[in-house]
């Protein structure tokens, strides 16, 4: 439930079912980091700072009415286009990606903060157009994004710009883009698909593509990393291999285990059981946002929650099925799981903002 | 704005829109949770098995070979800890440099340093171990162990070398070990229900599989079975924990009959003229003497040797590498007699009355072509016993001329010749006993009456290796009964006599011992000489194998120049008589006399494998 504490002057906005679930989450998180960092402790207190600093965040976050967010939502895309622009500028290059804005006591990921600055965005953009929405205004939604995710997938993060593509698609969906709309563009798409193979995408994702089909093809190449988080789960079995005893993880086989794969390292140590109830949490929070989206107080409410719990239903579904070998690898993390700074904390502020949306109640609703 | 009704059919519609994704969602988190269920319940158990896999790694563990003794329990044969400084050619990206290094604190000298160019390519295409230095003194280990921090791709390691305590006495014997090609390997771990991988060897040469001799023969025994340790490894191979050990199982020690006093004696009479020693133990037809010189050493041979040391023993024209004792191929000679005398006696042809004019010759009938005797002037009138101890040829020469060539053969076949009597020596050859059959088939000709006439002295196209003539002189001592003669000491004295041999009567073969012990102890007798060199009585009968044909005495002083064209010395013998212990042959190339060359070193063995 929604709650408004009133106190003397003023109110505070929470809602405990997505507070207790994603402060689970992390703590379990954490429990997860201690084993796939292999018990390193300063991993975990950075982490556990993350945590309590990301939590407290997603209160403040809260507060501020949805009012705040819908007038000021231009003014946070620009500021958000600018730290890409920074980023383009003065990055720091890591493997050959330039994604990291050095900013003294924190490395940046500005594409973790339009990956929600952009769906409050379009959610304001479009929250007061008439159905369906006139080419126009799609075309005008379909340019800022297509620049946004053109502008992220040459960092190159091609995960990340696909998240924050769809989420523009997302929240142009359901503010009531046409069908007739969508039938065409998706035709184009795949029609276009070809060319886009040739021409935006590197080398190596083209190759993360092509192992995808046929790991086994080159186990000890681009095929390794997909092999060994495979053969990680696997061997988890029902029961998994017990706390800190996965071998896979342990003995360096699995790669990136405290980013993109600690799923891969829960499969293994906690098994089927683990993964069933680690994912039933996140299904809860998903089908909490579905609830708070029906019952938000307007449409920029409900489309900015609906835009963002996709975005965390898509980075989701993105990191599990790459660590499970569905789909290429991409690097993806674990919302509130994987070690991180950016994008951990992108999703604490996305909760927040989605809380706020949901507890504010118009004054004037008569 | 938009009014109210728009506002109820925009929510509406958002609804629908949100559940239709979520729905869709729905679909690929059960597509994805079925990925998951399949991966862990599904097929847990391959995954299980490549996780088990993937962190650990097999290696091979080389088991000792076994220990190889003498009759009255000497080592001959042992397994011996040395101290090796050994690299890895794979990782060292500049030899020379490493070589300069490692020269400061290990000194090598020109030989080592050849032998590591010669060897560091291969070792390193293969990767290959490569010992650069071998039996470190305490002093150099002290000094690397200090800093070999400094030498990443070298260490020290005790490994075992096969070593035969006895390098040159027993070189065709028992033989060497040395290197596996991959074909045997494979072949030798698949029957051990291995793999090749990568092994932690015991011995610096690497594997090693016995090459030569009662190594060779014995290898299986000898080589034990391999254990295996496995390993915790990491992504990058790094040995983490030993999971497991299954112990080596060392190769089982071979007790063999060879006797190293009696084989020492033999080496120091040989002094390394060209020719072999045999002599058995006759009860059980086991072999105590083997020897073939001029030797060399079997210890250089495995445990490393520079090509150029290994082409010059090839190219030694006293071919120290042959195995004269069971591959060299000499014509019986005279030693052929009492085979030829039994077979008479057999056939009725004569008896020990018997007595021929010798006028020094024998001429054949059909085409009046002249077969000469040693002696000018022949023996006068001659019998059986006589013509043995005095070596008449033309009694023999009309004895085989009596004889049908297919039945003398057989005869003689009995008694070893041209078959393989032996049942672990290393790649033996059967001689050769001829026959009108061989002869077509070889020699494109038929059978001449003078080709049996040869026989009877055994000369000719007959050939016999000393092996074959240690048996004969085994088999006329144990009177027809003689096992197949082995290098192992046995327990069971299983004895074959399904041959024709039995046929001959005891006192014919009391007979035929008389004369032979006649050769030494008669004053007439060929090989009187060795009459004082004991103290008990031999039977003996010595053979000169001419090399070339000739008509007189002056004709053999001009052949005699050249001294690859002398007589050989040959002699069998037996003793103690009456009741015989021991028979050995003994051969020496271009030696001339058997009597005199050979026959003192028959006598010497004897002597050994008698009175100690």
């Amino acid at each position: 439930m929604k709650k408004k504490l009133t106190f003397k002057r003023f109110s505070i906005y929470f809602d405990q079912y997505l507070f207790i679930s994603i402060t689970l989450l992390s703590v379990m998180g954490l429990f997860f980091l201690y084993s796939a960092s292999q018990g390193d402790s300063s991993t975990i207190i950075k982490q556990s700072i993350f945590v309590v600093f990301g939590l407290t965040l997603m209160f403040a976050m809260s507060q501020p009415d949805p009012d705040f967010y819908n007038t000021f939502s231009g003014i946070f895309l620009v500021i958000s286009l600018l730290l890409i622009f920074a980023t383009i500028i003065f990055g720091k290059e890591i493997n050959g990606a330039q994604r990291w804005l050095n900013l003294g006591f924190f490395t940046l990921q500005s594409s973790e903060i339009i990956k929600i600055s952009l769906p409050i965005f379009i959610s304001s953009y479009l929250s007061n157009k008439s159905l369906p929405i006139s080419p126009k205004h799609t075309f005008i939604t379909l340019i800022l994004i297509g620049i946004i995710f053109i502008l992220i997938a040459r960092q190159p993060d091609l995960g990340t710009s696909l998240v924050v593509f769809m989420a523009g698609i997302y929240i142009l969906f359901l503010a009531g883009l046409s069908w007739r709309f969508i039938s065409i563009s998706f035709g184009i798409f795949v029609l276009s698909l070809p060319f886009l193979w040739n021409n935006f995408l590197e080398p190596f994702q083209r190759q993360r593509i092509q192992t995808l089909f046929d790991p086994n093809a080159d186990p000890y190449g681009s095929g390794w990393n997909i092999t060994q988080s495979k053969i990680a789960i696997g061997s988890g079995g029902i029961n998994g291999k017990g706390f800190q005893e996965g071998s896979q993880a342990h003995l360096d086989f699995l790669p990136e285990t405290e980013t993109d794969f600690i799923f891969a390292v829960i499969a293994e140590e906690f098994g089927f059981i683990g993964v069933c109830i680690l994912l039933s949490i996140f299904f809860f929070i998903l089908l909490r946002c579905l609830y708070l989206a029906f019952n938000a107080r307007d449409r920029f409410c409900r489309l900015t929650i609906g835009g963002l719990s996709l975005v965390f239903a898509s980075t989701l579904f993105i990191n599990l099925s790459m660590v499970v070998g569905l789909i290429p690898v991409v690097g993806m993390p674990l919302p509130f799981v994987s070690k991180g700074g950016s994008s951990l904390l992108s999703f604490y502020i996305a909760f927040g903002i989605i809380i706020s949306m949901a507890t504010h109640k118009k004054l004037m609703q008569r | 704005m938009i009014d109210l009704e728009e506002r109820i059919q925009e929510k509406k519609s958002f609804f629908y829109r949100l559940v239709f994704i979520y729905l869709l969602f729905g679909i690929l988190f059960s597509i994805l949770l079925y990925k998951t269920y399949s991966l862990q319940v599904s097929s847990f158990s391959d995954y299980e098995i490549a996780s088990l896999k993937n962190r650990t790694r097999e290696v091979l563990v080389q088991p000792t070979r076994g220990i190889i003794y003498d009759r009255k329990g000497n080592i001959l044969v042992n397994n011996v800890p040395s101290y090796d400084l050994i690299i890895k050619p794979w990782k060292i990206e500049n030899l020379d440099n490493f070589i300069v290094k490692i020269s400061e604190i290990i000194s090598l000298d020109k030989k080592e340093i050849d032998y590591i160019d010669e060897n560091f390519n291969k070792k390193a295409l293969y990767n290959r171990e490569l010992t650069i230095k071998r039996n470190l003194t305490t002093d150099e280990i002290a000094k690397f162990e200090v800093r070999n921090f400094r030498y990443p791709n070298a260490f020290i390691d005790v490994r075992y070398s096969r070593q035969n305590k006895y390098p040159y006495l027993f070189s065709h014997a028992i033989g060497y070990v040395g290197g596996v090609s991959n074909e045997q390997l494979n072949e030798i771990l698949i029957n051990q229900d291995k793999e090749q991988k990568e092994t932690l060897f015991k011995y610096s040469g690497g594997f090693l599989i016995g090459k030569t001799g009662l190594e060779n023969i014995y290898d299986k025994s000898l080589r034990g079975k391999f254990g295996k340790k496995s390993y915790e490894v990491d992504a990058s191979g790094r040995f983490l924990e030993e999971i497991e050990f299954i112990k080596p199982k060392n190769g089982i020690n071979l007790f063999t009959s060879l006797d190293l006093g009696a084989q020492k004696e033999a080496y120091n009479q040989m002094d390394n003229r060209r020719g072999a020693v045999v002599a058995l133990e006759l009860e059980s037809g086991s072999i105590v003497t083997y020897l073939s010189t001029p030797s060399f050493s079997v210890n250089s041979i495995a445990n490393g040797m520079s090509t150029s040391e290994f082409n010059s023993l090839l190219e030694d024209e006293n071919k120290p590498f042959f195995d004269r004792a069971a591959q060299g191929r000499y014509s019986p000679a005279s030693t052929i007699k009492p085979a030829i005398a039994l077979y008479g006696i057999k056939e009725e042809l004569i008896d020990w009355e018997f007595s021929i004019d010798d006028p020094g010759y024998f001429i054949l009938p059909e085409d009046q072509r002249v077969y000469r005797g040693w002696k000018e002037g022949g023996h006068g009138t001659i019998n059986l016993n006589d013509a043995i101890i005095q070596s008449s040829n033309t009694y023999f020469f009309s004895l085989a001329y009596k004889s049908d060539i297919n039945k003398l053969t057989n005869h003689l076949s009995d008694y070893g010749f041209g078959r393989n009597i032996c049942s672990d020596c290393f790649n033996p050859d059967n001689g050769l006993l001829p026959t009108p059959e061989w002869k077509m088939n070889n020699l494109n000709f038929g059978w001449f009456k003078g080709d049996t006439v040869n026989l009877g002295v055994g000369q000719g196209y007959m050939s016999a290796t000393p092996i074959q003539l240690a048996y004969y002189s085994a088999f006329l001592a144990n009177k027809g009964i003689l096992n197949k003669l082995s290098f192992i000491q046995h327990e069971n004295k299983k004895v074959d006599s399904s041959n024709s041999a039995s046929k001959i009567q005891k006192t014919d073969w009391d007979k035929i011992h008389k004369s032979m012990i006649g050769v030494i102890e008669d004053p007439r007798g060929t090989a009187k000489r060795l009459k004082s060199l004991k103290s008990y009585i031999v039977a003996a009968k010595s053979g000169t194998v001419e090399l070339v044909s000739t008509e007189t005495k002056e004709d053999y002083k001009i052949i005699r120049e050249n001294k690859g064209k002398r007589d050989h010395a040959i002699i069998i013998a037996f003793g103690p008589m009456p009741n015989p212990k021991y028979a050995v042959s003994v051969v020496i190339e271009n030696g001339e006399s058997g009597g005199s060359v050979a026959g003192p070193v028959a006598i010497a063995v004897l002597n050994k494998l008698i009175t100690e």
